[in-house]
């Protein structure tokens, strides 16, 4: 044989095999813009689609394709186009053409509302990867009470079908709020069972990269975070099997602050032509416009991944990180601190674990490890959840939320000095 | 003779050393899978840039690579007929 095919996960398998732990950019998230049509309470980024200052600052068309001449050059192979809304750019289609033809392996992430069939067929021929489309309801008294758009829900949905009905490669996903918890189980079913489609959720909502705390107000509680979680027999499993590998191993804390693939194998470039670790880490950028992508991957974000830590936390021995959503990014955007442990976070961790059953081994100051009123709280909320008694399958319509505000003026957490 | 070409639906690139054709536009290979290509494949990937004939394409072949020319001209023959199927590369026309 001369020629081989190879499915994509078998492709993307055996090149993490043949790089290793080589530093090399295989994967890479584009911010197309951070406008977006709908104002949904939970968003960590969006802008109104009329900003017009936020849209002058936006790269040009002919700047992105600078960029992914050099991204092909680099060997990059996975791209994902995200937003706000990608479709919000009257450009992207073009964008997105010119990225395809330089044959990377595209993911798009949009809420789907701008979709119609002059797009959708336009995908057809020249297909990507996957697209994601993020419902945020059921019904559309829920999806409209989180989106704040009048006339979403039925642009999602008709979205969804154009894409469907073509055969597009389809994936539904959602964020577990406060206003449509209640719904994350039938959305699951609608996805996987009506569509036939792959489904995930997050329920882990962050503070606005503005430093707005504002997201957190429809955020769950970390009670209700498992209790949706443990819900999904595919989800508990996972986790399950996660502490199994992990709990019984002790754990080398890292000497750097970053641990993750980020500014190993993939970064982020946003709007405005600045690299950064991920999407969401926004302390430390590179601007584009004042060099390369390559000086930015070979210089500056190899000096943000090599940067030592400062001091100890309780997370250095954690033997239940792999369950945690701990990372520098979070701790930036709700403690203005790389290496603080965020609290919610590890209250989540330390839930999860308890109520499938795992003991957890003693990692240092760690208020939900030490023997007082909180640890048990903490147990008597774990048991609440493995015996039903929080049953989100049971989960009724909050009463109407007053609408959060996306602004900055609201609380931050004070770490955005150099947010640019 | 028939003359063979790239498809302009699928574009190529080399990753970790690795010669992979991607398709581009629907109706173009399998769009659920990616090409890659040994050493003498990616040979005559870079050969068929433009319209080659099969002769044109093992008469360079010969050059590069040791071995029997009826082996060579064996595999070639499979090779661009795998293409061919798979839409990779286009038939454009018979040469003088």
């Amino acid at each position: 044989m001369t020629m081989n095919a190879v499915s994509y996960g078998e492709f993307s398998l055996g090149l993490h095999q043949q790089f290793g732990d080589k530093r090399t950019p295989v994967d890479v998230s584009i911010e197309m813009t951070r406008r977006c049509p709908l104002e949904c309470q939970h968003c960590y980024n969006n802008l109104p689609m009329g900003d017009l200052g936020a849209r002058n600052r936006e790269l040009s068309r002919q700047e992105y394709e600078a960029i992914l001449d050099e991204l092909a050059e680099m060997g990059v192979i996975w791209l994902l186009f995200t937003g706000g809304e990608i479709f919000a750019r009257k450009d992207f289609l073009e964008i997105y053409t010119y990225a395809k033809q330089k044959g990377f392996l595209i993911t798009l992430f949009t809420n789907g509302i701008l979709i119609n069939e002059k797009i959708a067929d336009y995908l057809v021929e020249f297909p990507p990867f996957a697209i994601e489309i993020t419902l945020y309801g059921r019904t559309r008294e829920t999806y409209e009470a989180l989106t704040q758009v009048p006339g979403s829900f039925n642009r999602c949905m008709r979205g969804i079908r154009l894409l469907q009905e073509r055969g597009l490669p389809l994936k539904l996903k959602t964020v577990g709020t406060r206003v449509n918890c209640h719904e994350v189980i039938g959305m699951r079913e609608f996805a996987e069972h009506e569509l036939g489609v792959d489904f995930k959720y997050e329920s882990l909502i962050n503070p606005r990269i503005d430093c707005s705390q504002a997201p957190l107000e429809v955020r769950l509680s970390p009670e209700e975070v498992v209790a949706l979680d443990l819900s999904w027999p595919k989800l508990a499993s996972e986790y399950r099997l996660l502490l199994h590998q992990t709990i019984g191993k002790s754990v080398l804390p890292s000497s750097t602050v970053y641990v993750c693939g980020g500014g190993v194998k993939s970064f982020a470039i946003d709007p405005y032509g600045h690299m950064s670790i991920c999407v969401i880490s926004h302390q430390e950028t590179y601007d584009i416009r004042s060099g390369s992508v390559r000086q930015g991957w070979d210089q500056f974000l190899f000096k943000v991944r090599q940067r030592e830590r400062t001091r100890p936390t309780k997370c250095d021995t954690c033997r239940i990180q792999t369950v945690c959503s701990m990372c520098p990014a979070n701790g930036e955007l709700e403690n203005g601190d790389q290496e603080s442990p965020v609290s919610f976070l590890c209250e989540v961790a330390h839930l999860r674990a308890l109520a499938l059953g795992f003991e957890i081994p003693e990692h240092g100051d760690c208020e939900f490890c030490s023997d007082n009123e909180t640890r048990k709280d903490l147990r008597a909320s774990a048991a609440r959840i493995a015996s039903r008694e929080v049953n989100p399958e049971e989960w009724i319509a909050p009463k109407p939320l007053l609408p959060v505000l996306n602004n900055a003026a609201a609380s931050s957490c004070g770490g955005c000095g150099s947010f640019h | 003779m028939q003359l063979y070409v790239r498809s302009e639906s699928v574009v190529s690139r080399v990753i970790a050393g690795e010669t992979l054709i991607i398709p581009v536009r629907k109706g173009v290979g399998d769009l659920a899978s990616i090409y890659s290509l040994n050493e003498v494949a990616s040979a005559i990937w870079k050969i068929i840039t433009g319209p080659r004939s099969t002769d044109d394409i093992l008469h360079i072949l010969q050059e590069e690579f040791a071995g029997e020319p009826e082996q060579i001209g064996r595999d070639l023959r499979a090779f661009l007929d795998e293409m061919s199927s798979a839409g990779l590369i286009n038939e454009v026309g018979v040469s003088a």
